[in-house]
C-alpha cells in the first residue's frame, strides 16, 4: 500500500521510500523516514495533493510523489 | 589619533543567520537590523539577499540572512547558496534561528550546521507560542547536550534580542579557531568516520579537526558537490574499506543512512528536553484549515481571498497613481517648461525636458504605488501562512500546464500590471518555476491594453464592447495554457519540480517586517528600473523627433522605421506604416499605442497649453500626444477592470480618432490588431523586471519572440481565416 491510497484521517507507519534522487532527498530532509508515522490530514479540493501529518507538522506533497511512499496502516 | 585607534580596536565579526523557512529569521533580523537592512539578490540567482552592517559594543557586525532551508543537502537553490555561503565564507558565527513550536524538525537543520565546525548560537525562537501551547523546553539541557548556548526570543515582541546580542559579544571576546565539540551519532558510524578521517588526514593536512570530520561525513553521505570541489575520486574505495558493515544493515543506501543518524540525534535531544501536555489543545491552524481548505469552500474563500488582494492592491495604490501622475503631469511639467522657456532654451530642448525626461521619471513613478501596495499583500500572505494554503488548494490546476499552486497569485496580478507580477514569481521556490510563471504573465491582459481594446471595440462594434473585451482575455489565457505547455516540453524538458511544502501554522507578521520588505523593494525598483525606463522614454522621444526639424511624422525616424516593419504587419490586416510605428512606441507601454496613433492621424488635437505658452510646434505636438498616452497609461494600470472611467476619459481628439480608425481598418483588421497589441510583446518595464529577478536579459528575449511569434500567427489566422469565410467588408 502506499501513501497517496490513504483517506484523509488515516494512520500509517513508513515501510520504504521506492524512489530515488531529488524527490527521496526531499523527503528525507522534511523527516520524511522510514518508520515514521504519517497521519493524512487532508486532501485538496481538486483531489491533489494531499496534506499530511508528519512529525507533528504539516506537509502537503503531490499524489505522484506520495505513491512513492510505502507505508502500512496502523491503529 | 585617539579616535582612530578606537575604530582599529573595533573587532569586525560575520553573523550569519540560518534556519528552517517560518522560523521567523526574517522578523528577528528586521527586529536586530531595522532600516539598516539591505535587500539584494545573491549573485547570479534569484534569490532574495538580505545583510546589514552595524555596530555594537566595540563590535562591527555583519549580519547575513542566510536562504531559510531545511537542510544543507544540495537540493534546492536556496539550501546550495547556504551551504556555499557557509562553507566558502566562513563566517565567525552562525545564528540559527529554531522555531521552539517544531523542535525536532528545526534540530535536524541545527545538526547539520553543528557538522560545519562553525561557531554556533542558537536563538529558540516562537517562544511565545511554544509556550501558549503548553510546551516546556529544558534550555539548559540544550545547552549541555550540544554544548552551544542557546537564548530563546521572541521575534515579533523583540525579546530575548539583547540577550542574543549579549552572547554574540561575549563570543566575539573568545580566541578564534578553538576546536569545537562534535556529535556523536551511533558507535558503528562514528567509527567509520574516524577511520575515514585518518585515511584522509594527509592529503588535507590544512583543515583542523571540525572540518576534517565534516569532511568524511559528505564522503560518506556521498555529496557530490564536495566531492567534486575537494577532489576526492576514491569514495568507493574509501566506503568498501571503512563502511562495509554500515552498507550491510541499510540497503547500501549511505545518504539515508546519515539522515537517519541525523534525525537520530535530533528526535534523541527534542525527547530529552521537550515536554509536551498531555492533552493538546486544537489549534487555531486546525480551526482555519478546517474552513480553509475544506473540500467546498476551499475554491471559494481563495478566489475571494485573491479578489480581495486584487481589490486592495489596485485601489489603494490607486489615488497615489493619480497624485504623482498629476504632479509629473501637471505643475512639474509646466514649471519646468516655463523655466526652460525663461532662459531661453530652444523649443526642442524644451519639449526634450518635460516630454522626455519629466513623462519618463512620472512613468516609473507611477509604477511605485503598485509595486509597494503588491510586495505588501504578497508579503503579507506569505508570513501569515495562507500562500502555503492558496499553492495547495490550486496546485492540482497549474500543474497541470506545468506549472505550480503558487503560480496563481503571479498571473492574477498580470491581470492588473505585469510588471508587479513578474517580481512576486519570487514566492515560488523553484527556478524553472519562477521563470515559466514569468514567461506566461505577459498573456495575462494587464490594465495598459485596455485604452486600445476601448477605442477599437467602441469604433467598430458598438455595444458589443463587452463581449469583445471578454474574448480577448480569455484568448490571452488560452494562448497562456499553450505556451506553458509548449515551454514544459521545450525549455523545460525533463525538468520535474516537486510540491513537497510545509504548512506553517498561522501567524501574523509584524507591521515592521512587513513595511521593510515592501521598502526595499520599492526602493530597488524606483532605482534600477528607472534608470532604463527613463533612457527608453529618452529614446523614443529622439526616434519622434529625427532627423533634425522632420515636419511629416512619416519621415521621423519612427515613422521610418514603421515604413520598415509594415510589410510583416500586411497579411494579418494592418500593413501600414501608421499602425506600425504606433506598435513600435508601445514598448514603453501598450496604452502608448493609442496616444501615438492618435498623434499620427489627429493632426489638430486640441491643446490649450499650446496657447499660453506659445512655443508650439510640430515636435511639441507629438510630444505632447505621446506625453498624454504616458499619462493615462499611469492611470489605467489602476483603473483594471474599470472600462467605464476610461470612456469618460476620452476627450473629442480620440472620437476624432475613432472616426479615422473607421477609415483606415476594416472590422476584422480591427479585431486582428486587438489580438496583436493583447499578445505582442510584454512591455519595457516588465522587461526591466525580468532583468532584476533573473540577472539576465535572455528570458525577455524569449518572451518576445514567443508574444511576437503568437501575436502574429493568432492574428493570421484570425485576419485570413475571416477573409476566406468573407469577413474582409
Ligand atoms: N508568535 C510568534 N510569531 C513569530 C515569531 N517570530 C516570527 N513570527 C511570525 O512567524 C511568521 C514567519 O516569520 P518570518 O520572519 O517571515 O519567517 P522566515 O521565513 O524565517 O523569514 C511571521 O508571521 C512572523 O510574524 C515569534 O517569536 N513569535
Ligand atoms: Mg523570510
Amino acid at each position: 500500500m502506499n501513501l497517496s491510497q490513504l483517506k484523509p484521517g488515516s494512520k500509517s507507519r513508513i515501510l520504504k521510500i521506492g524512489s530515488v534522487g531529488p524527490l527521496k532527498r526531499r523527503l528525507m530532509d522534511m523527516g520524511v523516514l522510514v518508520g515514521e508515522e504519517i497521519i493524512v490530514e487532508k486532501i485538496a479540493p481538486m483531489g491533489d495533493p494531499i496534506e499530511i501529518k508528519i512529525k507533528n507538522y504539516k506537509l502537503s506533497l503531490r499524489k505522484k510523489e506520495a505513491a512513492e511512499i510505502e507505508v502500512e496502516e496502523c491503529v | 589619533m585617539i579616535d582612530l585607534e578606537i575604530k582599529n580596536s573595533k573587532k569586525q565579526l560575520t553573523v550569519a543567520v540560518a534556519g528552517n523557512p517560518n522560523s521567523g529569521k526574517s522578523t528577528l533580523i528586521n527586529a536586530i537590523a531595522g532600516t539598516r537592512l539591505q535587500v539584494g539578490n545573491w549573485s547570479g540567482v534569484t534569490v532574495e539577499k538580505k545583510e546589514a552592517s552595524f555596530k555594537h559594543g566595540n563590535l562591527n557586525i555583519r549580519i547575513v540572512d542566510l536562504p531559510g532551508t531545511y537542510s544543507l543537502s544540495p537540493y534546492s537553490q536556496e539550501e546550495v547558496i547556504a551551504r556555499n555561503y557557509l562553507i566558502n565564507m566562513k563566517p565567525d558565527l552562525i545564528v540559527n534561528v529554531v522555531d521552539a513550536t517544531n523542535l525536532e524538525r528545526n534540530l535536524y537543520l541545527t545538526v547539520q550546521l553543528l557538522e560545519l565546525g562553525i561557531p554556533l548560537l542558537m536563538a529558540l525562537n516562537i517562544y511565545d507560542e511554544s509556550e501558549k501551547k503548553g510546551y516546556k523546553i529544558n534550555v539548559r539541557k540544550i545547552e549541555e547536550m550540544l554544548r552551544i548556548k542557546v537564548v530563546p526570543t521572541i521575534a515579533t515582541q523583540k525579546s530575548g534580542l539583547e540577550n542574543l546580542l549579549l552572547e554574540i559579544e561575549s563570543f566575539a571576546s573568545k580566541p578564534k579557531n578553538e576546536i569545537l565539540p562534535m556529535l556523536h551519532y551511533n558507535n558503528d558510524l562514528d567509527n567509520s568516520i574516524k577511520n575515514v578521517v585518518e585515511e584522509i588526514k594527509p592529503a588535507y593536512e590544512y583543515l583542523n579537526e571540525n572540518k576534517l570530520r565534516w569532511l568524511a561525513i559528505k564522503i560518506i553521505e556521498g555529496d557530490e558537490l564536495v566531492l567534486k570541489e575537494f577532489g576526492i575520486k576514491n569514495r568507493n574505495e574509501l566506503i568498501n574499506q571503512f563502511c562495509g558493515h554500515l552498507i550491510k544493515g541499510h540497503d547500501s543506501d549511505l545518504e539515508s543512512l546519515i539522515a537517519d543518524a541525523r534525525y537520530g540525534i535530533a528526535t534523541g535531544l527534542s525527547h530529552e528536553v521537550l515536554e509536551k501536555p498531555k492533552i493538546q489543545k486544537e489549534e487555531i491552524t486546525e480551526k482555519i484549515d478546517r474552513i480553509v481548505l475544506n473540500r467546498y469552500l476551499g475554491i471559494p474563500i481563495f478566489l475571494l481571498a485573491m479578489w480581495l488582494m486584487f481589490k486592495l492592491t489596485f485601489d489603494i495604490a490607486n489615488p497615489f497613481v493619480d497624485l504623482i501622475d498629476g504632479i509629473t503631469a501637471g505643475p512639474m511639467n509646466r514649471w519646468f517648461a516655463f523655466l526652460l522657456a525663461s532662459i531661453n532654451s530652444p523649443a526642442w530642448f524644451i519639449s526634450l525636458v518635460t516630454d522626455g525626461i519629466i513623462a519618463g521619471v512620472g512613468f516609473v513613478l507611477v509604477f511605485v504605488p503598485v509595486i509597494f501596495a503588491m510586495m505588501f499583500f504578497i508579503t503579507f500572505l506569505e508570513g501569515s501562512g495562507y500562500m502555503a494554503r492558496a499553492a495547495f488548494v490550486m496546485d492540482k490546476a497549474m500543474h497541470g500546464i506545468g506549472l505550480h499552486g503558487k503560480s496563481f497569485i503571479p498571473l492574477l496580478l498580470g491581470f492588473g500590471c505585469n510588471v508587479p507580477s513578474i517580481y512576486a514569481t519570487r514566492t515560488l521556490e523553484n527556478e524553472k518555476d519562477k521563470i515559466l510563471t514569468s514567461l506566461i504573465v505577459p498573456f495575462m491582459s494587464c490594465g495598459a491594453r485596455l485604452p486600445v481594446y476601448v477605442i477599437f471595440s467602441s469604433a467598430f462594434f458598438p455595444g458589443n464592447g463587452g463581449f469583445i473585451l471578454w474574448l480577448l482575455y480569455v484568448i490571452g489565457i488560452g494562448v497562456a495554457v499553450v505556451s506553458g505547455l509548449i515551454f514544459k516540453k521545450t525549455l523545460f524538458k525533463g525538468e520535474n519540480s516537486l510540491f513537497i511544502m510545509e504548512l506553517p501554522p498561522y501567524r501574523m507578521p509584524t507591521m515592521k517586517s512587513l513595511m521593510i520588505h515592501t521598502w526595499e523593494k520599492g526602493k530597488h525598483f524606483l532605482v534600477k528600473a528607472g534608470t532604463y525606463i527613463l533612457a527608453v522614454s529618452i529614446f523614443i522621444w529622439f526616434l519622434l523627433n529625427l532627423p533634425w526639424g522632420v515636419e511629416n511624422k512619416k519621415d521621423s525616424f519612427l515613422g521610418i522605421a514603421g515604413q520598415v516593419a509594415a510589410p510583416v504587419l500586411e497579411p494579418i490586416g494592418f500593413g501600414n506604416w501608421e499602425a506600425a510605428s504606433a506598435l513600435i512606441t508601445g514598448v514603453i507601454a501598450k496604452e502608448i499605442v493609442v496616444g501615438t496613433m492618435a498623434e499620427i492621424y489627429v493632426d489638430n488635437l486640441d491643446e490649450p497649453e499650446k496657447e499660453e505658452l506659445s512655443f508650439g510646434n510640430d515636435i511639441k505636438e507629438i510630444g505632447i500626444g505621446f506625453y498624454d498616452a504616458v499619462k493615462s497609461a499611469g492611470i489605467n494600470i489602476s483603473s483594471t477592470f474599470s472600462i467605464a472611467t476610461i470612456t469618460a476619459e476620452e476627450d473629442s481628439g480620440l472620437s476624432t480618432l475613432k472616426g479615422v480608425i473607421q477609415t483606415k481598418f476594416t472590422p476584422l483588421a480591427a479585431i486582428s490588431f486587438m489580438i496583436f497589441v493583447l499578445l505582442y510583446m510584454p512591455c519595457i518595464i516588465t522587461g526591466v523586471a525580468y532583468k532584476q529577478e533573473f540577472g539576465t536579459w535572455k528570458w525577455y528575449g524569449i518572451s518576445l519572440i514567443n508574444g511576437f511569434g503568437a501575436a502574429w500567427i493568432l492574428s493570421l489566422i484570425v485576419y485570413q481565416g475571416g477573409l476566406l469565410l468573407g469577413f474582409g467588408g
